[in-house]
């Protein structure tokens, strides 16, 4: 799994390719925590390259998003995850597990980002 | 039939993921299928390194794979604590995100992938997890002629290779080579030639030969596979001797 970070003004991007599986997601994990810790609750996936999730996966993202929901700015404004470009084999596994409705779902970046 | 057996640490999962792919490509599952396969395989090795044993003392994983008519099977042992379905959560699927459990996903996507699950448990032979694929088009009970021609070496082998497994994958499992048309076979062919028998051994079926030509034939004899391949003098002698209704 390898993970690129792009930072906008208001929000982070992970780019994230390879596999996310028990082995590679405490890494994705870390990935997160770190933009948190520097105050940077905004992050937005693109998934174009995810090639897999397993479960352990699906564990990372949706404490991440929790995490990130609880952070508020103001009363009006606060951090959320927000996910694009997911391929088909990933998004069967979202729909198997009841995820797709967890997640905003973005079919572009500049859409995911443009929407916070 | 072919298996592998590593230590149940989250190094081994890649390796099982390669493993069982191969195994489901060779098989002649589609694209689909195949990464249904990899994704329920996964969660259950997943499940074994994370739970069966002691984190400090990790123990062994065996994945077995084999094909039977149309299922595709594959088995997981383990010889840890014993593991049952019983206790595990069901999927919590349709809370909203602040209340979402995420305990039992794994087991759900296992049963919702695979066409048949089963757990078993003994004391001596531990945890053994049982999976089933059907494929969608039953393996063909009749004999697939291949006409090869020129040469067989290191650089023709991987056509070779190719023409063979698109056979496999449309539901070959018994195949006559027919090298009447081949001038020349050298060791790399020959080891091309011996892989694809192996493959074809572990689905279940079986690789014949015919149509050798004298110098062809003294590659086999020199290197003494005379005593591990099926050579046949005429492509219907082969035939008779797959023994096959169908033939």
């Amino acid at each position: 799994m390898e993970i690129e970070h792009r930072r906008f003004n208001r929000v982070d991007m992970l780019v994230v390719s390879g596999r996310i599986d028990a082995a590679t997601s405490p890494q994705l994990k870390q990935r997160i925590e770190a933009l948190f810790e520097t105050g940077r609750y905004r992050i937005v996936f693109d998934f174009a390259q995810l090639a897999y999730v397993s479960s352990p996966g699906l564990r990372v993202l949706i404490e991440a998003r929790k995490k990130a929901r609880d952070w508020k700015i103001t009363d009006l404004e606060g951090g959320d995850i927000r996910l694009a470009n997911l391929p088909p084999r990933i998004k069967e596994v979202f729909d198997l597990t009841g995820f797709t409705s967890l997640f905003e779902l973005y079919s572009d970046t500049v859409t995911a980002v443009g929407s916070f | 039939m072919d298996s592998i057996t590593l230590t149940a640490d989250l190094v081994a999962l890649a390796k099982i993921s390669a493993f069982v792919t191969a195994a489901a490509e060779l098989t002649g599952l589609d694209e689909r299928a195949t990464w249904q396969v990899q994704l329920a395989v996964d969660e259950a090795a997943t499940n074994v390194i994370q739970h069966a044993y002691d984190p400090d003392h990790p123990g062994d994983l065996t994945l077995t794979w084999r094909c039977e008519g149309n299922r595709f099977i594959v088995a997981l042992r383990d010889y840890g604590r014993q593991f049952d379905p019983q206790h595990v959560p069901p999927p919590d699927l349709n809370s909203p995100l602040e209340e979402r459990q995420v305990g039992g996903l794994g087991l759900y996507l296992i049963t919702r992938l695979m066409d048949e699950v089963r757990f078993d448990f003994n004391p001596q032979g531990g945890n053994l997890l049982t999976m089933v694929k059907y494929l969608t088009t039953g393996p063909r009970d009749d004999v697939a002629i291949l006409p090869l021609t020129g040469r067989v070496d290191a650089v023709t082998a991987p056509q070779v290779n190719r023409e063979v497994h698109a056979q496999i994958g449309a539901g070959a499992r018994f195949v006559l080579l027919d090298l009447a048309g081949v001038t020349f076979l050298s060791s790399s062919g020959l080891r091309a030639l011996l892989l694809i028998r192996k493959e074809l051994m572990t689905l279940g079926g079986e690789l014949r030969l015919t149509g050798l030509q004298p110098q062809v034939y003294e590659v086999f004899t020199l290197t003494g596979f005379t005593q591990v391949f099926a050579i046949h003098a005429t492509v219907d002698e082969a035939r008779t001797s797959f023994g096959l209704k169908h033939a």
